[in-house]
């Protein structure tokens, strides 16, 4: 642990891939990591996490190690304000395995408006909306980066809710690590992380294996809650200075994850079992240019590619025929230009423009051209009064190819009036344009037989199914011939927050709200098919708000005994369901005594999966001088709407309700010599499971990991 | 004496006959409120469940073809005894509502089945699909007012719950239609 910090001190970080020298001051780490982290992520610039003007909450790489946690969402959930929602599909009538997987929840508005970052870059792939994080390996992250409320300004569509950047290791001075891991429920993973300097050029080599048996929560249903799996990872970065001026930076990642499925299904006469294999493949490539003009201010030149693939395939175990098989595609592309001008006052100025391409190639949808954007976005930030107040204003227009350009202002305001008081509010809009699902979904459920059609696939496809007679006779279609009906979802939010700083830790308290408009729906379509089952389309319906209050808390209370505590309050609402309560038209009844009465504003509990409380507590006794730490987490999250059971499609009744759950997780580890450290560490203490409402928590898993740290040595 | 007990006795004859008489010539037969569960082949094919309000029970698919059945229902879909459907002089509306402060039927606006797509009750108007538990709920405070199939009795009927009969395997077999109605067997629109 002295090793490391002393580190820190010294060394040249790179940041997102700019490069700052670190403070060179001295930085006592603290529970959650050094005392003044450099953030990227919340202007796009190199800053002070004490100079930030946005809420940001910041997880570094010990943190991470300390957790002993190896999937990026657990990790999340220890975290303020965070939590796993599972996707909104479910599961089919018997255990059918939900193919979505989970996705994170940010102040309480749904996993499809938090945009993820990967070293700053987009990572692309929802598959039905949801972004498959398992994809991001955790043993070469140097830190993650979640910033809270609209962030279109600076990153465009999906940051409405806010932005989750993990920054893996940058090549640095010298270093080898290697971290095995190995646990019961079985999982055995292992991770390499190797950098080196030669003269004008710097590598960083990444290779990680992840094996996982999967798990059953439900002995009852035939088949697996988690099929087993394995992912194979691996990236470098190589960083070249051809001159002092300038700097080239090139990545390439890639990650590939293989699960074998096997499941029960029913054929038209007898269950039978079906297996295969899902493949996701997630392949990035990025390349940037730097170079400075003038004395301070920089140029960026930055080209970036994703590919993600998922397919996947289910044979019939009698006779090996194929029983179904989907895949799905998603290409991007973007290049953008970015300058940035720091002024001598510590102002600063960012403008950023670029182009990308999207592209989805998926069964299930519809052909569809390729869409491009182009973006401009400014960014200036005013540092005055010596610091004490620090003022920010940004902007970014999004043109996309199949819709009306959109803007996206932010403002940011903080004001320090001492070196222990801090106060910040910050305001911004946000857009979600309507993802490829919502358009190009061409679905047809061929056991019950409806059909779900993408909202610009719609005119083609009702044309196409009235001319086969496949349409209900004397449907009028005319109404629904638009060619992109879809508008993009937008929404503001503001943010307030006051933090002050004692000698031995810190609080903070801020409440937020948020309102996202024309969110968009599914619905059914007035005519029906000609089997009398209904068209299911999207369309912009409806409003929600969620607001609500936060407070974080740190304190050293003996010399190597630290507490942290954090904690949500949120209220998530449908407007139009408020509406409606008002208007006296929705009604509830009872599902025991089936007697309706009119609904009140106050039984409305408001979106389903929304905790109106959640928080976690994190006790850590750490001996640096001895090499060892023991670390206790408690997570709880309240009771959350499921499903309605009473008529009115709201949740407004306890029984509609998922049970709260409280969640214990323990690390502790011993430095063995100076490099090899030994660590422990028991998830889910109180073996908290519920297939139902929470498949994604396999139960009490005791691991153990081994840390190989290699680092100056290396260069001496 | 004798005279007396005759007279009496006639009187009290009388007096039955005449509340009997009294009794026939004012039938009051109140209207009639039941729970049911009706159940439904879990399948979008074959013939549907016929009920008589009337009879209170199911309707055999041989009588389809006649009035003796108010709606019917095969799967998620409800057909009322009109037009397309059947024979009957059925009609139906929704109402927005509590059941029990619905006191009356309306005379006029009801809907038929004008053909076998176009139906009274649509698809999707008195249920909530939802696919995180595949239930149908019906929707609460959605009350069909019915002109039975005769085209004179009036009934008003709201769907309690649509549950699926135990079952094994992925699919189920069984729809379990609950429903409540206030059947008017006599004269009249009312449901008091």
């Amino acid at each position: 642990m002295k090793n490391y910090s002393k580190l820190l001190i010294s060394k040249v970080i790179f940041l997102g891939s700019i490069s700052v020298v670190a403070q060179q001051q001295q930085l006592k780490d603290t529970l959650m990591g050094s005392g003044d982290p450099v953030v990227v992520t919340a202007t796009r610039t190199v800053g002070k996490y004490s100079q930030l003007s946005l809420p940001v909450t910041v997880i570094n790489a010990q943190e991470i190690k300390r957790t002993g946690l190896l999937r990026l969402q657990d990790i999340l959930q220890e975290q303020t304000g965070v939590a796993i929602t599972n996707a909104p599909l479910g599961n089919s009538l018997n255990g059918y395995p939900n193919p979505f997987g989970q996705g994170i929840q940010l102040m309480g508005l749904d996993p499809a408006y938090t945009l993820f970052l990967l070293d700053g870059e987009p990572l692309v792939g929802r598959n039905a909306g949801i972004l498959n994080t398992g994809r991001i390996a955790t043993g070469n992250i140097r830190q993650v980066e979640i910033v809270k409320g609209p962030s279109s300004s600076l990153y465009g569509s999906e940051a409405m809710a806010g932005v989750i950047n993990v920054i893996t290791q940058q090549p640095e001075s010298p270093s080898l690590d290697v971290q095995l891991f190995r646990s019961s429920p079985e999982i055995y993973s292992s991770s390499l992380s190797y950098g080196t300097r030669f003269k004008k050029s710097s590598l960083q080599l990444f290779g990680h294996q992840y094996w996982s048996g999967g798990y059953d929560l439900d002995p009852h249903l035939l088949g697996k809650t988690q099929d087993p799996f394995r992912i194979l990872a691996g990236s470098s970065k190589w960083v070249y200075n051809p001159s002092s001026r300038s700097q080239i930076t090139m990545s390439l990642r890639l990650n590939n994850q293989v699960q074998n499925n096997r499941y029960q299904v029913q054929l038209s006469s007898s269950p039978e079992f079906v297996a295969g294999k899902a493949i996701d493949n997630d392949f990035t490539a990025f390349l940037q240019y730097r170079v400075l003009l003038g004395e301070k201010s920089k140029l960026f030149f930055r080209s970036f590619l994703n590919k993600y693939s998922n397919e996947s395939w289910v044979n019939k175990e009698t006779n090996n025929a194929l029983f179904d098989a989907i895949h799905f595609r998603q290409q991007f592309f973007k290049q953008e230009l970015e300058f940035q001008v720091p002024f001598k006052n510590g102002s600063k100025l960012l403008a950023l423009a670029g182009w990308s391409a999207d592209r989805v190639f998926a069964s299930r949808y519809s052909e569809q051209p390729p869409l491009s954007t182009f973006f401009i976005c400014l960014q200036q930030e005013w540092k005055l009064f010596h610091d004490r107040l620090s003022f920010n204003a940004g902007g970014r227009v999004d043109k996309r190819s199949d819709y009306a350009a959109r803007v996206s202002p932010r403002i940011a305001l903080s004001w320090q009036p001492d070196a222990r008081w801090k106060v910040t509010a910050s305001a911004g809009g946000g857009f979600k344009a309507p993802d490829f699902r919502h358009m190009f979904l061409n679905f047809s459920n061929a056991q019950i037989g409806y059909s779900l059609i993408g909202a610009s696939a719609l005119s083609d496809e009702l044309i196409q199914l009235q001319q086969n007679g496949l349409l209900q006779t004397g449907a009028s279609i005319v109404p629904f011939l638009q060619k992109n009906p879809l508008k993009p979802e937008y929404g503001v939010g503001w943010h307030l927050r006051v933090r002050h700083v004692i000698k031995k830790g810190s609080f903070a308290v801020g409440i937020f709200n948020n309102r996202i408009n024309q969110l968009i729906d599914l619905y059914t379509l007035p005519f029906a098919r000609s089997n009398g089952l209904p068209i299911y389309s999207y369309r912009n319906a409806g409003d929600i708000f969620s607001r609500g209050a936060e407070v974080e808390a740190q304190l050293t209370v003996y010399g190597n005994f630290s507490v942290n505590l954090g904690y949500q309050y949120l209220l998530a609402k449908d407007i139009g369901v408020l509406e409606s309560i008002d208007a006296q038209k929705l009604y509830r009844r009872d599902p025991e005594t089936f007697t309706t009465t009119l609904l009140t504003r106050a039984q409305y509990v408001g979106l389903p999966n929304r905790s109106r409380h959640m928080g976690q507590l994190k006790l850590l006794y750490e001996d640096s001088n001895a090499g060892r730490f023991a670390y206790i987490r408690f997570i709880y999250r309240s009771a959350f709407g499921w499903a309605d059971i009473n008529g009115n499609n709201v949740i407004d009744d306890h029984r509609e309700m998922a049970e709260g759950f409280l969640l214990v997780n323990l690390s502790a580890a011993q430095q063995i010599n100076r490099w090899l450290s030994l660590q422990g560490n028991v998830e889910n203490l109180l073996n908290y499971t519920n297939p139902k409402y929470a498949p994604h928590l396999p139960g009490r898993q005791v691991s153990l990991s081994l840390f190989f740290q290699l680092k100056n040595t290396l260069s001496k | 004496m004798r005279t007396v007990s005759i007279f009496s006795s006639l009187c009290l004859i009388c007096l039955i006959l005449f509340t009997s008489c009294t009794k026939e010539q004012t039938p009051a037969p109140r209207p009639m409120t039941r729970v049911q569960v009706l159940s439904v082949p879990f399948s979008t094919r074959g013939s549907h469940t016929f009920f008589s309000f009337k009879d209170s029970t199911t309707v055999t698919v041989a009588d389809s073809a006649s009035a003796k059945w108010d709606f019917a229902i095969r799967f998620a879909r409800i057909i009322v005894n009109s037009q397309a459907s059947g024979p009957g002089n059925a009609g139906v509306m929704m109402q927005d509502g509590i059941f029990s402060n619905i006191t009356s039927a309306p005379l006029t606006g009801y809907s038929y089945d004008t053909t076998s797509t176009r139906l009274a009750i649509q698809d999707g108007s008195w249920y909530d699909y939802n696919p995180r538990t595949h239930s149908f709920i019906p929707k609460a405070g959605k009350v069909f007012i019915f002109r039975t199939a005769n085209g004179v009795n009036y009934a008003k009927m709201q769907l309690l719950a649509v549950d699926y009969a135990p079952f094994t395997g992925p699919v189920p077999s069984t729809l379990l239609y609950k429903f409540e109605y206030t059947y008017q067997p006599g004269n009249g629109n009312s449901f008091q």
